[in-house]
């Protein structure tokens, strides 16, 4: 069973690897790179060599290349020299502007310099010639560029990506060397009043410390950076965007760092808990409120972060779909070609068969109209009343394929040896229905159930998008309009990591459920 | 008892071939399956409906050609009810039955134009996927060797979400009508074919095939012969779900943005055009949404029923 389990973990990280590299080297190669400016405001406003540079600038911020840039190359060069006035120094003006003039720039010892160098790492210079008018004035933007350039392979690519995947904080962390007492330990958390893992040199003060927010114990050791977003959550991880609550700021009375102790209270909203090393030195207030170089904050957010209003959704649907659809499933079976499995299978046909854009809006409008609930997500005066609707067009078509399964399987099952044997036996038909032929028809679905939980955490493109509800269903659909390759790989890999969990808990599921079923030994045919 | 005599018989010669006629009722299967299937009344009724529908989708624009930019210089088209539509353009008129949309367009033309989108999207699709699906399933199903090469290939491919594969593709190919059903295709087939891999790993062992094997029968003829015809109310419940789920697909992709290019008409851009207004301008939404509903589920009852027909235990 170990090695069975160990092989098909390893299989799952395999077809992981293959899914992802499929999706980078889809999104990247084979879609035509300057799609990405469609929408670029800043790009519409610049002209000849000044708008090329720009868009080396973006190649570089979605992944497709790496350059190196002949005006950075003189300030690291001559900040080495001059300190931090090189810029008025002459022969770094005399440097720079050497590559305006497109005829004798190679002469210039610097610029020889920067082309040695690049080419010896396998960079490609680029030179964009000034462009000029008739008249021989240079136009608006069109000042010479010296670049670098290099393409970033596939295999780069994925290699960069897998390992940036998973971050550990150590004590290493923080590039100080005046720092020189680093450690992970466990201290008293005055904020909580339990015990917290505090760490200094790491980026983060608490690694590990409870407070009153679901889950309620928070770790920063480990980060999961899926990728990030370029062009719709600028420059924001992806894992960040989805976990980061959305409603208003909380806040609290409460002590800074440094003054614990005292009776100095303030009213904030800092959230104490997220404290992170600021390499800047600490201003004269800063002095007096923090301790250490632990600075940098983020805010205690209310609200559900976008993943959080998915997963409430969706597992209430679920939970809905599961205690509706089986027992009335069980019903339809009972009481087959009577009137009840005839209405039954008119809902089951409707729900399967007609488009689930078309009944969430029959759904919406009913809601609205006959019972006023909130139709828009923003607009809800009482938050907890917007959630009806979403929860609604969710469990509903779930419960109807419940229901369709389990009709099917109870038949499947009525004319087993069996039920026979157990009628013979005199047992009244709801106790077969009930303890035997129900439970041998669950176990085609017991697979099914941690799809349907892990599956919430995915979110619901449609019913997202018809009440406007603030998930994570519609990341994926975004980022492909927007363009925003970041986003679509870190969206598959998330996806795809969720489906191969579920598969395996299903398997295992399945296999407790079931005594019968031995997943080890499935050499044969069958499965 | 009286008396038998020898004159009370004859002699008959060995007539070889009334020796080879059976006596059972002669049975032919496919006319048996249309026996059970237009039995039930529902079905008579839905096949009228269907071919009204078919016929209308095909004729209509034929005739009426529909052109949503035909008032879009003339602003006071726009949204109008179809109450409204019909006085602004004088008088009774199917085209403006429905009313007009945002840009002075015929609902009812435009329903029309795209339902015929839809079918033959529904068509092209499911022939695609259900040839490749069943053809590959039943190898796949039959070949051991086939099997452990493809169970990897699809443990890999099916592990990615098929809505992110759609989208993806056709992000990257375009939005064509071509391109969205090979989008559809690519690897719509490979749950097809794993279902179908399934059911004929449970046909391959039985007795009748494991003679059938002894006596040398090369594999295509066992594919077609012993296991095909045991599986067609299988193939035909597979279509019944597929086909409504070509347009629903196309529904659901127009909608979050990644369907078809605005040059094709279809209900589903109809509906996501519509749905944000669908409060305001219900005659602009409830249309195409009750004509993707109505085609659907007829198919799929449809379908069923066929399904149920095909299954020889039911042609007592």
């Amino acid at each position: 069973m170990k090695r069975y389990m160990l092989k098909r973990i390893l299989f799952s990280i395999f077809s992981l690897l293959v899914v992802v590299a499929t999706v980078m080297l889809l999104v990247y190669t084979l879609i035509e790179r300057s799609v990405i400016f469609q929408m670029d405001d800043v790009w519409n406003k610049k002209n000849a060599n000044d708008r090329t540079a720009y868009e080396y600038v973006q190649y570089q911020k979605f992944g497709y290349l790496e350059y190196n840039d002949y005006a950075s190359f003189l300030k690291t060069k001559y900040e080495a020299l001059y300190g931090a006035d090189y810029t008025k120094n002459e022969d770094f003006k005399a440097d720079l502007a050497a590559i305006q003039d497109e005829n004798t720039y190679l002469e210039n010892a610097s610029v020889q310099e920067f082309i040695a160098e690049n080419e010896a790492n396998g960079y490609k210079q680029t030179y964009l010639q000034p462009v000029r008018s008739s008249a021989g004035k240079v136009k608006k933007g069109g000042n010479a560029y010296l670049l670098a350039v290099r393409e970033l392979s596939p295999f780069v690519r994925l290699w960069k990506y897998i390992t940036h995947l998973i971050t550990i904080e150590t004590t290493n962390d923080v590039k100080d060397e005046t720092l020189t007492d680093r450690y992970i330990r466990v201290e008293k958390d005055p904020y909580s009043g339990l015990f917290a893992v505090v760490g200094s040199g790491t980026t983060h003060k608490y690694l590990l410390y409870f407070d009153g927010r679901f889950p309620f114990i928070h770790q920063n050791f480990l980060h999961l950076n899926l990728g990030t977003s370029f062009t719709k959550y600028r420059g924001s991880e992806i894992t960040q965007v989805i976990s980061t609550p959305t409603g208003n700021q909380i806040k609290t009375e409460t002590q800074y760092p440094a003054q614990i102790g005292t009776d100095q209270y303030v009213t904030t909203a800092i959230d104490f808990h997220t404290l992170r090393y600021n390499p800047n030195p600490r201003n004269a207030k800063e002095m007096e409120q923090y301790p250490d170089q632990y600075t940098a904050y983020s805010y205690k957010i209310g609200g559900l972060s976008m993943i959080e209003n998915s997963f409430v959704a969706g597992i209430i649907a679920t939970i809905i779909a599961y205690l509706l659809g089986l027992p009335l499933g069980i019903m339809m079976a009972r009481h087959k070609d009577g009137l009840f499995d005839k209405i039954g299978n008119g809902y089951i046909i409707f729900i399967m068969a007609v488009p689930a854009l078309a009944y969430i809006f029959i759904f919406a409008s009913i809601g609205t109209s006959l019972f006023g609930l909130p139709y828009k997500f923003a607009n809800a005066q009482v938050k907890a009343l917007a959630y009806f609707l979403p929860i609604i067009s969710l469990a509903l078509p779930h419960m109807g394929s419940l229901m369709k399964w389990m009709r099917r399987y109870m038949i499947d099952q009525m004319n087993s040896d069996y039920v026979k044997f157990a009628r013979a036996e005199g047992l009244s038909e709801g106790e077969i229905f009930r303890k035997h032929i129900s439970k041998n028809a669950m176990i085609y679905l017991v697979h099914g159930i941690p799809a349907n939980i892990l599956g919430c955490l995915t979110g619901a493109i449609i019913t997202e998008r018809v009440y406007a509800m603030p998930g994570v269903g519609n990341l994926l659909t975004a980022a492909i309009n927007g363009h925003d390759n970041g986003i679509i790989v870190a969206v598959t890999v998330f996806y795809t990591s969720l489906s191969i969990i579920s598969v395996i808990l299903g398997d295992l599921l399945l296999a407790k459920y079931d005594p019968r079923i031995s997943l080890s030994s499935s050499k044969g045919g069958g499965r | 008892m009286s008396d038998i005599s020898s004159k009370d018989f004859q002699f008959i010669d060995i007539n070889t071939i009334q020796a080879e006629r059976i006596t059972a009722p002669r049975y032919s299967y496919w006319a048996s399956v249309f026996r059970v299937f237009f039995r039930k009344k529902i079905n008579i009724v839905l096949i009228t409906l269907f071919i009204i529908l078919i016929v209308s989708t095909f004729v209509i624009p034929a005739f009426a050609p529909y052109r949503p930019y035909e008032n879009i210089t003339d602003a006071k088209t726009f949204n109008l009810s179809p109450g409204k539509a019909m006085d602004y353009f004088g008088g009774f008129s199917f085209k403006w039955i429905f009313g007009t949309g945002q840009m002075g367009n015929s609902i009812f033309y435009g329903i029309m134009a795209s339902a015929r989108t839809s079918l033959v999207l529904a068509v092209i699709c499911a022939a695609i996927n259900m040839t490749i699906g069943i053809i590959l399933g039943a190898v796949w199903g039959y070949s051991k060797k086939f099997d452990a090469v493809m169970l990897v290939i699809y443990n890999i491919i099916a592990n990615v979400p098929y809505i992110l594969v759609i989208s993806v593709l056709v992000y990257i190919i375009g939005a064509g009508f071509w391109s969205f059903i090979f989008a559809l295709t690519i690897t719509g087939w490979l749950g097809i074919a794993y279902f179908f891999r399934t059911q004929v790993l449970i046909i391959r062992d039985r007795e009748y095939s494991l003679a059938s094997r002894c006596l040398g029968t090369p594999i295509p003829r066992m594919i077609s012969k012993n296991i095909l015809p045991f599986l067609t109310s299988v193939i035909v419940t597979l279509l019944a779900t597929e086909l409504p789920s070509y347009i629903g697909m196309e529904v659901f992709l127009s909608y979050i943005g990644v369907g078809l290019s605005a040059e094709v008409p279809s209900l589903g851009r109809m509906i996501q055009e519509a749905q944000a207004s669908f409060l305001i301008y219900p005659w602009e939404f409830w249309p195409p949404v009750a004509i993707a509903a109505a085609i659907t589920i007829i198919l799929y009852v449809l379908g069923q029923n066929l399904a149920d027909a095909s299954d020889p235990r039911t042609h007592m």
